[in-house]
């Protein structure tokens, strides 16, 4: 498969070097078409986010492509190739399949597994569509690398886990809880963080929000934004067994929760579990509570060792996820190359079918007039010697064209049959 | 035939029982398509081994030991079907079809030929007895499998550095409610199967309780569950100490199935 590809990534560039190669969105479809007219690329298209930047485009002599790209790229954006050299890799052919396949599977990601990568190429794919520098080979190329992304997210677990402080505490109350649907929730410390926390906790299903805070005005504007209730600090302690979650992040510089507090609380809630986030520094929440039965702590180092224990568990689906990355390189390529075939065998038949009919033509005249069925004889008799001779070499070829190994031996069958250009 | 198709059952299972580990340590969802083909048509044809006999003429197979470890076998997985199709739980086949798996082996290895059956046994009571208490016990062992998912999951939650089971097992809710429907409904199963048995006595053996050890065990196992299922709904009994106690009561379970066999009761009429 003819392509070629040139780009920098968050892996081989830092920041500086990315944003002077950044595509801003409205540019791209001028960058799309000077590729198109100017350096003759007959299809192309241009991915760039922040932490990648790459062209991909189809052309008959990749290394040449690739010296076209950087070309493009460095004059585009005005900088000097020396500066951009060390910067930049290019992938071509078989490297550059892989290479598309492990993008959009989110492999090359700097999250490993984050799943927004894929909308970005199906974006740049869709505007490349509409600026028209997408052909066949760049549509079957992405088509593909949409569905081996697709493969890799629903036969490994590779972004199943939490690797934000927020998913991760809602990751570890759905590990308690299952379903967050009815559960309530209260906030003590109106901050930033346990608002963000509570953000995501009611997206999930969350269905009363509690806020306390020190200033009870504060309380209650929070409590707004979550249409939840604000509890005054006399009413603490009553509501407090309501609560199935709990995110504390008040500034007080002593424990406001202990051991004996959570005893009391369970026995309140007739053994239902609950789930404390402590993200207050220092810490709201004595961490002997974690040893009441159904009472589960966990403090912000805790929730920074669950996204650690994640990221190396989505390491280990990565190598699965890479396995299926090799078989549809290889599958993709067996394709191309049935393809790459096709012509050779059309050709073939032409050819024979131009002899025969020569050949018809010259034994009529020799035969005189024939009636219908002795031309009808003629007719199958000279197609299915044709069809006879040419199945060997047909099914031949398209075996043969499934390894690239064979390429020497096809085009042993194209000179032996005169097809060689 | 019933031997041979037990054979069958013995390979369908073994292919469901690798499936499962395979679906658990890769995380292969699409894995437990083929353990579900594997353990669901081995059900068939473990239905079929033991139906086949019936339809030849003769009495029900739960009588004998080969038999009983089939029939508890089998019910063991009827039980595994059913919370499948409530929970769709796959980590659950890995406690399970080990434990189905060796009583499938064991039936097959020890089977004997048909003997005629004990007048005593051919009663309407015995076959409410039998089933009814076999069914009770599969529903304690999803019980006992729930409460050792539940310690697990708690204890990888409460050490707060998640390992291969944090991401492999189900949530703890969900452990818990499992272990509390399967005794809410092997409860009363078990309950039913002691008050036939008692009935059979009374008719076959003109007494109703005979004091031999299993049925001291029976009692004892009774009494554990009744006492956990008291707690469970006056005091809200649940989470840890609700799984221990599912776990115990299984363990007698086990010594009253297995452990009583060969004291020489009222229990072994076979062996006589």
């Amino acid at each position: 498969m003819n392509v070629a590809l040139v780009g920098v990534s968050h892996k081989t560039a830092p920041v500086n070097i990315r944003e002077r190669l950044h595509f801003p969105d409205l540019r791209l479809p001028e960058a799309l078409s000077l590729l198109c007219s100017r350096y003759e690329f007959p299809e192309s298209m241009i991915l760039s986010t922040c932490n990648r930047v790459e062209v991909v485009t189809y052309a008959a002599d990749p290394p040449e492509a690739v010296r076209k790209i950087r070309d493009f790229l460095c004059s585009f954006h005005q900088v000097p190739y020396e500066t951009m050299r060390e910067f930049l890799y290019d992938f071509t052919q078989v490297d550059a399949v892989r290479h598309i396949f492990r993008v959009a599977a989110s492999l090359d990601s700097m999250v490993l597994g984050e799943p927004q990568i894929l909308g970005q190429v199906k974006t740049a794919f869709s505007t490349a569509q509409s600026a028209g520098t997408i052909g066949s080979t760049l549509s079957l190329l992405m088509n593909r690398a949409f569905f081996v992304a697709k493969r890799v997210r629903s036969e490994t677990s590779i972004a199943s886990s939490a690797v934000s402080i927020s998913y991760a505490a809602v990751e570890l109350a759905k590990k308690i809880f299952n379903d967050l649907k009815g559960k309530t929730v209260l906030i003590l410390g109106a901050g930033k963080m346990s608002e963000l926390a509570a953000k995501h906790l009611a997206s999930s299903g969350v269905s009363e929000v509690l806020v306390w805070n020190r200033t009870y005005q504060r309380a209650i504007e929070l409590a707004e934004v979550f249409k939840g209730e604000a509890v005054r600090t006399e009413e603490l302690f009553k509501h407090i067994e309501r609560a199935d979650i709990i995110i504390s992040s008040t500034g007080s510089p002593a424990f406001i929760l202990n051991r004996a507090d959570g005893e009391r609380i369970i026995h309140l809630r007739k053994n239902r579990p609950v789930f404390i986030i402590d993200i207050a520094v220092p810490r709201d929440v004595d961490p002997e509570i974690n040893k009441v039965s159904n009472i589960f702590l966990y403090d912000i180092d805790d929730l920074r060792n669950v996204i650690d224990a994640n990221l190396r568990q989505r390491q280990r689906e990565a190598q699965s996820a890479e396995e299926i990355v090799r078989q549809e390189v290889e599958s993709l390529l067996n394709h191309s190359r049935t393809r790459d075939a096709t012509p050779a065998i059309l050709t073939l038949r032409e050819h024979w079918e131009v002899i025969r009919k020569e050949e018809l033509a010259k034994s009529r005249k020799r035969l005189g007039i024939l009636s219908p069925e002795q031309e009808a004889v003629l007719e199958s008799l000279t197609q299915s010697l044709i069809n006879k001779m040419l199945h060997g070499p047909t099914s031949e070829l398209k075996r043969l064209s499934r390894h690239p190994a064979n390429d020497d031996h096809i085009d042993a069958v194209k000179r032996m049959f005169g097809l060689k250009d | 035939m019933s031997l041979f198709l037990l054979r069958i059952t013995i390979a369908l299972y073994s292919i469901g029982l690798l499936h499962s580990f395979l679906t658990i340590v890769t995380r292969r969802k699409t894995l437990f398509r083929v353990a579900l083909i594997g353990i669901g048509s081995g059900f068939l044809s473990h239905g079929l081994s033991i139906v086949y006999p019936w339809i030849e003429g003769r009495q029900p197979p739960i009588t004998n030991t080969h038999e009983a470890l089939s029939f508890f076998a089998f019910v063991i997985v009827l039980a595994f079907l059913v919370s499948y199709a409530r929970y769709r739980l796959d980590s659950l086949s890995v406690f399970v079809f080990p434990l189905v798996f060796i009583l499938t082996l064991a039936a097959s290895l020890i089977s004997s030929p048909p003997q005629p059956r004990p007048e005593i046994l051919q009663s309407l009571w015995f076959y409410i007895h039998i089933p009814t208490t076999f069914l009770g016990y599969a529903a304690f062992f999803v019980a006992f499998s729930a409460g050792i998912m539940y310690l697990i999951q708690e204890n990888e939650l409460k050490r707060k550095r998640p390992q291969a089971f944090y991401y492999r097992l189900p949530s703890l809710e969900v452990c818990d409610d499992l272990g509390y429907r399967s005794l809410s409904v092997g409860f009363p199963l078990l309950t039913v199967g002691i008050v036939a048995g008692a009935l059979w006595a009374n008719k076959a053996l003109n007494q109703p309780w005979g004091w031999d050890p299993k049925i001291i065990w029976s009692l004892i196992t009774w009494l554990m569950y009744a006492v956990l299922i008291h707690y469970r709904l006056s005091a809200g009994l649940r989470g840890r100490r609700a799984a221990l106690m599912s776990i115990v009561g299984f363990i007698i379970v086990l010594f009253t199935f297995i452990g009583t066999r060969h004291q020489g009761s009222a229990h072994s009429f076979i062996q006589q």
